[in-house]
């Protein structure tokens, strides 16, 4: 047996049990779902009748709790699946939920939840007030640690191949830290200008806001950060300010400039090592420079990203082909080699004709535009043929060069055609025209240049192993169309001559590398990007770079090539469904869009796209869901003196034995909404009786009583009691127990905070049983509280926020009286918590006609259930006070110890017999 | 009667972080209630009870003695400033 007893919640019944038990000697393990221990009585302002501080009576209990030697203790954790066996032995599943933060080393400083970014309603405050997502339960919680609410990995991140943390982006915006935006994206990858440009923002389709009005501009966002910092930091960017270790002695050469190469070479630089990167061309950045036009993503947005990488050391070497990766260990003593040269060659049309003069592929004809050797082509007609995004580029580059018409032919259809539907329609409204199903049998030459092109008809078939409908040709079906100039973006492939001899070449000329540790079968060469898979796009080859360095750092330190967190192992992503739910309605707010410059025949390479001015992109970050809820955005990790952070933290699930269970999981409230006639959830300043009991608590969200509606000091306060309670409309004819008696506590507290404040409680019976109970009663009315007998039938709110109540005056006229408020608190009443419904497996625990823990004999064996060693303490068998909670809990803990040492008399009985 | 349908308070209380800038500029010359802050910022007060009160909590704001009226002003901090 793991423990004599479970105890399952911490409330003051719970607690009461615990001590009890642990100091008869029994090993208890009391399980709490929430951070800490102490259930709703430590966020209660005083107790009735005596006025005492619920903190500081609690307080000494939640310590005890703690501290018991015979109680162990978990909180943030929940039961599950209690399975009771022959013998009587309980088995029961114990989740211990991830807190994401190292408590052993948290003090409890709060500095995580100061620096947090994202605010949420705060239970602890009954939702009167934010809390964060990286917050403490409350001031007094026991133990006093932090958590971090993480319901999962935020849509945006998990849909980011670069593994990039777009809500933390996001959230650092709207909050204002635009640098600290800037500096998060840095830390996956050197490119943020060039992301903010070229990216097609897989984040924003998986958006959740996508669901109400539309995404997040969550790309146009990463650009303004990008561009504040650069713009700050002048044309020649003095470094980031980024974290780099010390140099470790060893060496890594980055074979390719691409973005796989330089991201790869910036984590390495950042962990200490000497990174060369050897590029073939005159200039670094691989497509980025050299393929995508300088309209989409100007040449000096990539070399100022570039310059990070030179900020912090790396060596970039161009003009300088490899054509021999052993010597770059073997001879130039290197420790380990990253491939990432990506997808050189240009796929041919293999039709003939296709070398004549006039007739190039799209990688060609874009590199020489970038490299100032863009022909001229003026009035000039062409075809590109392909329906991918080179296609697209080089298309509207032919508009700008001055072509008379840039005609793209594809084989399929437009549903088939790779090219993100941005760039298609794009691209067309600048003028480009499109022919489908049709495919290239013929370059039409004559005098050795370009006349034409002579075209296959297709039509669709059955769809390939990519899921898209096959070309096929219509047999007879052909036609031309005149051009001088033929572009083919058919394809890309890598080229394997590097590395076909040394690690060998797979499907489509790729290197073959191990998919998850991108290692060759040589140890000491890795590969990165599209080198490994084809052609891909920027965000995969980033993901790729990280995840090469990553595993280059392990294997050199000699560790498994595992851990690759990124993009590894997340929290599972949270639906948009699970999100949407959170809200009972959405405010619309109006997208927030990048505005494009798009007009037919562009004549210059001018950047197209326009930035968010400051107030648009805090607009937009502001239209974020925060659906992950905590948004990654890092700054609890750099705010925190402890270095208690643990992102990586998951749930424990274990199991354990025990001889007996106490079920002291308490009520809940009425949910006051469910009376619309009081208004609650419509009219501001009507709030709950739990609402005001934090109000007047020390640790209040206020800084005094104030009207959530405006902030004013109300001078009129009004009572409704029995809100929910002995109430068939809401299906609950119970008396609460407690209503009146903390209603009163209530007037007499109010009365002293705020002397001049008239308070009025409108009862139906007034019900105060209970030692000195009465004479507490009396001492509020004494003080000045007026109690009017008469059930409320309705408020409603005037303009300036006031109520006005309407009510039977059944001790005076006998007339409908309209009586008007600044506030009005709606004494509502306790519930039974059906969560314990799911606490057993097996066999079901009874529950009474209310739905309250039953106890089939409570007037002669209370605290008994149904099943046999398993005892309820406190409010889940029904409403209690907390002087009667407790008093229960010791009724339950006299059976859990009869239930013990009666079953060890049994063991002993039969080991004699 | 009330003239505006209130937002769940989660969609509120969500926006307190990109209301804390708009926020701290009507400060920026003195303290202020919170409907002479709802006036300077555009929103419902019962909103901006939500963002004073966040701010308040985390540091940057402050509570100056009520008027007669009952009215609190608020005052940045040296975190909120």
């Amino acid at each position: 047996m793991d423990y004599d007893v479970l105890v399952i919640g911490s409330g003051i019944g719970g607690m009461e049990s615990s001590i009890k038990l642990g100091d008869m000697g029994y090993k208890v393990l009391l399980v709490e779902k929430e951070a800490s221990v102490g259930g709703r009585m430590i966020l209660l302002s005083k107790v009735f009748p005596t006025l005492d501080c619920a903190s500081c009576i609690s307080g000494p209990k939640m310590s005890s709790t703690i501290n018991h030697p015979n109680i162990t203790t978990k909180t943030y954790s929940e039961v599950s699946g209690i399975r009771r066996d022959a013998t009587g032995t309980f088995h029961a599943t114990v989740t211990e939920k991830p807190t994401f933060v190292d408590w052993a080393a948290c003090t409890g400083c709060s500095d995580c939840q100061t620096a947090c970014t994202v605010a949420v309603p705060d239970q602890f405050n009954s939702d009167l007030v934010a809390r964060r997502a990286a917050y403490i339960a409350f001031p007094q919680a026991v133990p006093k640690k932090a958590v971090l609410e993480r319901e999962g990995t935020s849509p945006c991140i998990g849909a980011c191949p670069a593994g990039i943390k777009a809500h933390g982006y996001v959230s650092l915006v709207r909050n204002g830290k635009d640098e600290e935006a800037f500096q998060l994206v840095l830390d996956a990858t050197p490119l943020v200008g060039t992301l903010g440009r070229a990216c097609y923002a897989p984040c924003e389709s998986e958006c959740t806001r996508t669901k109400l009005e539309g995404p997040v501009p969550i790309r146009l966002i990463k650009r303004f950060a990008a561009d504040q910092h650069y713009t700050a930091q002048g044309a020649t960017p003095s470094g980031p300010a980024i974290e780099v270790a010390p140099p470790n002695g060893r060496s890594v050469v980055v074979v390719g400039s691409g973005p796989a190469g330089l991201t790869a070479a910036w984590q390495l630089a950042r962990k200490g090592y000497a990174v060369t990167i050897v590029e073939k061309r005159a200039q670094p950045g691989g497509y980025l420079r050299h393929a995508i036009p300088a309209y989409r993503l100007p040449h000096d947005v990539v070399d100022a990203d570039i310059a990070n990488l030179t900020s912090i050391g790396v060596t970039i070497r161009c003009n300088e082909p490899v054509t021999d990766l052993a010597a770059l260990k073997e001879r130039d003593g290197f420790d380990a080699v990253i491939v990432a040269t990506g997808t050189q060659d240009a796929t041919a049309m293999n039709v003939p004709n296709e070398h004549v003069a006039g007739s190039v592929n799209g990688l060609d004809f874009l590199d020489d535009v970038a490299n100032g050797k863009a022909p001229d082509l003026t009035g000039k007609k062409v075809v590109v043929v392909g329906g991918g995004n080179v296609a697209m580029d080089a298309a509207r580059v032919c508009l700008r060069l001055g072509a008379a018409e840039a005609k793209v032919v594809y084989r399929r259809t437009r549903a088939e055609m790779p090219a993100h539907h941005v760039e298609a329609d794009d691209a067309e409204a600048e003028g480009a025209v499109f022919e489908f199903l049709v495919a290239p049998i013929e370059v039409i030459a004559d005098g050795g240049r370009v006349a034409g092109l002579r075209l296959q008809t297709m039509r669709l078939g059955e769809p390939d192993t990519s899921g898209r409908r096959s070309p096929e040709p219509v047999p007879g079906a052909q036609t031309s169309v005149a051009c001088d100039m033929v572009i083919s973006t058919i394809g890309m492939s890598p080229d394997a001559t590097l590395y076909e001899q040394v690690a060998g070449a797979g499907r489509g000329g790729r290197i073959k590398v191990d998919p998850r540790t991108l290692q060759t079968d040589v140890p000491y060469l890795f590969a990165a990007g599209d080198v490994t898979t084809g052609a891909t796009d920027i965000t995969t080859a980033i993901g790729a770079g990280r995840r090469a360095a990553h595993m280059v750092d392990r294997w050199l330190n000699g560790q498994e090539l595992t851990g690759f967190s990124a993009l590894d192992g997340r929290l599972d992503v949270v639906g948009a469904d699970q999100v949407l739910r959170r809200q009972t309605a959405y405010g619309h707010r109006n997208p927030v869009k990048g505005a494009v410059d798009l007009v037919p025949r562009p004549r210059d390479f001018h950047e197209i796209e326009a930035p968010l001015t400051p107030a648009e992109a805090r607009s937009g970050a502001g239209s974020c869901l925060d659906c992950g809820v905590c948004s990654e955005c890092q700054e609890c990790v750099h705010a925190c003196p402890a270095d208690a952070i643990r992102m990586d933290q998951r749930e424990k699930v274990s199991q354990v034995t025990v001889g007996a269970v106490v079920v002291s999981t308490g009520y809940k409230l009425f949910a006051a909404d469910a009376k619309p006639e009081y208004g609650w959830g419509r009219y501001p300043n009507v709030i709950t009786g739990m609402q005001m009991d934090r109000l007047l608590a020390p640790t209040r969200p206020y800084n005094t009583v104030l009207r959530p509606g405006d902030g004013k000091v109300p001078e009129r306060i009004a009572y409704i009691s029995c809100t929910g309670s002995r109430d068939q409309q809401v299906g609950n004819p119970l008396c609460s127990k407690v209503c009146c008696m903390y209603s009163i506590k209530q007037n007499q507290l109010i009365m002293g905070a705020l002397p001049l404040a008239d308070v009025t409680m409108h009862y139906m019976d007034m019900r105060a049983a209970g030692k000195r109970y009465d004479e507490f009663y009396e001492q509020a009315k004494d003080m000045g509280a007026q109690y009017i007998r008469g059930r409320v039938s309705g408020v409603t709110e005037k303009e300036n926020g006031d109520l006005v109540l309407r009510y039977e005056d059944t001790e005076g006229t006998g007339r409908i009286v309209e009586a008007e408020y600044d506030l009005v608190v709606l004494a509502v009443g306790i519930q039974p918590n059906r969560d314990v419904e799911r606490l057993f497996g097996d066999e079901r625990l009874g529950l009474d006609e209310f739905f309250y823990v039953a106890e089939p004999s409570d007037e002669l064996d209370p605290g008994v259930t149904d099943i046999p060693g398993v005892f309820v303490a406190g409010t889940a068998s029904g409403a209690k006070d907390i002087v009667d909670s407790i008093v229960h809990a010791g009724a339950a803990v006299a059976q859990v110890a009869a239930h013990l040492e009666r079953s060890k008399v049994a063991s002993t009985a039969e080991v004699l017999a | 009667m009330s003239t505006h349908t209130l937002r769940d308070p989660r969609e509120v209380i969500r926006e307190e972080m990109s209301m804390h800038a708009a926020i701290r500029s009507a400060l920026a010359d003195g303290p202020l209630t919170v409907p002479q802050i709802a006036e300077a910022v555009g929103h419902p007060a019962e909103e901006v009870v939500y963002w004073v009160m966040g701010m308040r909590r985390y540091g940057h704001v402050v509570e100056l003695p009520d008027d007669d009226e009952g009215w609190f002003p608020y005052a940045l901090t040296s975190n909120g400033a």
